[in-house]
């Protein structure tokens, strides 16, 4: 059997490699995807501790968990698409009318 | 007997008529006014037969009372001084609505008029018929509102609005020394009895205060460097209500301008019943009055003073209405200063300030009606604009000369033949003489007989302007309905007749109120006795009559024959006519100095330094909280990176702190 530290190791790499994107990026989808990336690594986690504990509950939450994050990107998507309809291109940065 | 046990049903049945009237007036001929008429003379009924009772029975006092929390109670009290009051409240209230009928006639506000007006009456009749001086001033808070109300009841004239206004700020006035004067007293028979309350007993019922006299009198306050006396003080307290409400100098000033209500309100309201509830308060509690002698002569001279100053400016008056208002102030200064003589005529006082009282309500409902009558013809309360009304208007002129004739106080001295007014105006005239010669003070002696003459001058003015002579201007006159002349003819005949009828019987029955009460024991709670006083000298009885009819021969003189000429007189470069006309400059006086110079410009020159320190404080924190947002608002870049990079920074922290606690702890 895979040792938990391992689904763990997983878990953090894919975060981290979900946050670099998140931080590096300027693109909105590819920003929305590493979201997706951290939301899964959290999934990893929380599956693993589940089968290792015996314990459906982890599992369950993690199918909730899916199903949010599916909705969180359909409601992502459309913003981006209105944005990009206005404006022509989805940079980030360039979104910044809401500052001071 | 069973009317006795009815008695609730006095102060009841009218407000019973105010609710009905309010709501369903409008679908009722002529405003519901039917509603009230029936009520208040139910209630005339009763109060009739109980005063019958009583007269057949002085000492058979009807008492009725229930509990109503603590140590209060609601209850109901008629002796001899509220049965005649009982009496003459619910008959002049049934006269006047019945007259209202025809002068409100044309007035689309009919049911709100009914319907106040049944408040009013239900209000006084429970102010009168109270047993206890809370639910006494309960009722006088209402019969304000009342006043308040019906003065302000063409609340679309500014100048109605704006005297309800004036009178319910000034009857304030007198109403807060009056509550002081509750809580003082409520305050004190408590430290008498520290603390302890009997079973059983109602505190506030009048026969119980009465019983705490000689205590109130051992309590000394120092105020202002004198030793004043608690009794002194809470007399003092309710005689300011009394003064607020009864218009005596110096809060006379919301009377005259409370004519701006219907003239059904003036005479109802204004001169024959709220206004006498000050006098009645103090007859009221006047074994509490006898014991403080001090206020007594501040009673009696105030009442003097005030008789002879509203006199005064009634002369110059040229609004019919406004004439009568300030002979109404006059006369009250008469009832005013009858109860003042108590220190020396005893409770006589209370007789000839009361029997004065009841014969005044008569005559000055009797001549407001009369002119409300002429108004309600000739549609002006101007006098230099009527004239010769007489001709067009004769039943009219007979009733007001009548009440003229019953006002300026005609009779002849010694008998029991005279107009009402001459009857009970004479007694008070004559005890003023009494307690000039007893204690040598001759000012109430002395105002009092002047105000009866300038009393005769005003009223036979009035008289001849309105009357007599050749009309001033087109009017199309006519005499007034049925409804109008039949009340005025009633209130005539009592006018004339009523004095006459009950002199002597009144005064005893009015003075067996206090037979239970030892008068003497009283007045040496005071420091001083009641002695007998002799017969008056044979000028003295003649005076009133003699200043009567000198002024009813100048009046002759001057406005129906015109032999003495007036333009010289009456012109703004007489100084004592501007003074007058002015009425002494009052209003300027208290508005334009008191409330505008001293008042407001105070409060204006307060304001401006506290808004100085204010305006430092309110700007310096704004200031502050936009320099301190100028410069932190920077962190909001716009840029998701960097709110994303702080959230992993905040999350990174609060990690590591987790875990340095954890190691620590």
């Amino acid at each position: 059997m895979i040792p938990l530290n391992w689904y763990l190791a997983l878990s953090a790499i894919v975060f981290s490699i979900g946050l670099y994107g998140l931080m590096t990026h300027k693109n909105g989808i590819r920003m929305l995807m590493c979201v997706e990336l951290m939301l899964n690594s959290a999934n990893i986690n929380l599956v693993a501790f589940s089968s290792y504990n015996d314990d459906m509950t982890g599992q369950v939450f993690a199918l909730f968990s899916i199903a949010i994050a599916a909705a969180e990107a359909a409601i992502g998507f459309a913003i981006l698409m209105s944005i990009y309809r206005m404006r022509d291109m989805i940079d980030v940065d360039k979104l910044n009318i809401l500052r001071w | 007997m069973a009317m006795e046990n009815l008695a609730f049903l006095i102060p009841l049945l009218p407000a019973l008529a105010f609710v009905l009237t309010f709501f369903l007036g409008k679908k009722l001929p002529s405003g519901g006014a039917i509603i009230p008429i029936i009520a208040i003379a139910i209630s005339c009924v009763i109060s009739l037969s109980i005063t019958a009772g009583l007269l057949a029975n002085p000492g058979h006092v009807v008492t009725q009372s229930v509990h109503w929390f603590a140590i209060l109670n609601l209850g109901i009290l008629i002796d001899p001084l509220a049965a005649v009051m009982l009496s003459m409240v619910s008959f002049v209230s049934l006269l006047i609505h019945i007259y209202a009928v025809g002068y409100m006639s044309h007035d689309p506000a009919k049911p709100r008029y009914f319907a106040e007006t049944a408040l009013f009456t239900a209000a006084m009749l429970g102010l009168i018929l109270s047993d206890n001086i809370l639910q006494l001033f309960v009722c006088w808070e209402l019969v304000g509102l009342s006043s308040y109300l019906l003065i302000g009841f063409w609340f679309h004239k500014p100048g109605a609005a704006s005297a309800a206004k004036k009178a319910f700020l000034t009857t304030r006035i007198g109403d807060v020394m009056f509550l002081a004067g509750i809580v003082l007293l409520f305050a004190d028979i408590f430290a008498i009895l520290e603390g302890k309350l009997p079973e059983g007993v109602y505190l506030l019922q009048f026969e119980e205060i009465f019983k705490f006299i000689p205590d109130l009198v051992a309590i000394n306050s120092t105020i202002l460097g004198m030793e004043v006396s608690h009794l002194t003080l809470v007399t003092l307290l309710f005689f300011g209500g009394a003064v607020g409400k009864s218009g005596q100098f110096p809060l006379h000033v919301w009377l005259p301008d409370a004519m701006e209500g219907p003239t059904t309100v003036s005479a109802l309201i204004h001169a024959a019943t709220m206004v006498t509830a000050g006098v009645y308060l103090v007859a009221r509690t006047f074994p509490m009055f006898l014991a403080a002698p001090g206020t007594l002569m501040v009673v009696a001279m105030l009442g003097a003073f005030t008789a002879l100053f509203a006199a005064t400016m009634g002369i110059v008056m040229n609004d019919l209405k406004r004439v009568l208002a300030f002979s109404t102030i006059s006369q009250l200064g008469y009832m005013v200063l009858g109860l003042g003589l108590g220190a020396v005529i005893g409770a006589e006082a209370v007789g000839v300030s009361m029997f004065h009282l009841i014969n005044h309500a008569f005559f000055k409902a009797l001549l407001f009606l009369c002119a409300g009558s002429v108004i309600h013809a000739v549609g002006t309360h101007d006098m230099r604009q009527l004239g010769g009304v007489g001709k067009v208007m004769p039943i009219t002129f007979a009733t007001m000369t009548a009440a003229a004739l019953a006002l300026a106080g005609f009779g002849i001295p010694g008998t029991s033949i005279g107009f009402s007014g001459f009857l009970s105006k004479d007694p008070i005239i004559e005890g003023a003489y009494v307690f000039a010669t007893q204690t040598g003070n001759w000012i109430p002696y002395l105002f009092a007989i002047s105000a009866a003459f300038l009393t005769s001058l005003y009223i036979f003015r009035l008289i001849f302007m309105t009357f007599t002579g050749k009309p001033r201007s087109d009017y199309g006159g006519h005499e007034s309905p049925s409804s109008m002349t039949i009340p005025l003819a009633t209130l005539g005949v009592f006018a004339v007749i009523f004095g006459a009828l009950t002199r002597g019987k009144f005064m005893t029955f009015i003075e067996s109120n206090f037979e239970h009460l030892d008068m003497n024991a009283l007045a040496e709670l005071g420091g001083y006795h009641l002695g007998p006083h002799g017969h008056e000298p044979l000028l003295i009885l003649w005076m009133p009559l003699i200043v009567a009819v000198a002024g009813l021969v100048i009046a002759y003189l001057i406005y129906n024959k015109r032999v003495i000429d007036m333009s010289r007189i009456v012109s703004s470069e007489n100084p004592v006519y501007k003074l007058l006309y002015n009425r002494y400059y009052q209003h300027q006086i208290f508005v334009e100095i008191f409330s505008v110079k001293i008042i407001y410009e105070g409060l204006a020159l307060a304001s401006f330094y506290s808004d100085k320190m204010l305006d430092w404080l309110v700007n310096g924190t704004s200031t502050f909280l936009i320099e301190a947002g100028d410069s932190l608002r920077k962190f909001q870049t716009g840029v998701i990176q960097d709110y994303a990079a702080a959230v992993v920074a905040g999350v990174g922290l609060l990690v590591i702190l987790v875990k340095l606690i954890m190691e620590v702890f």
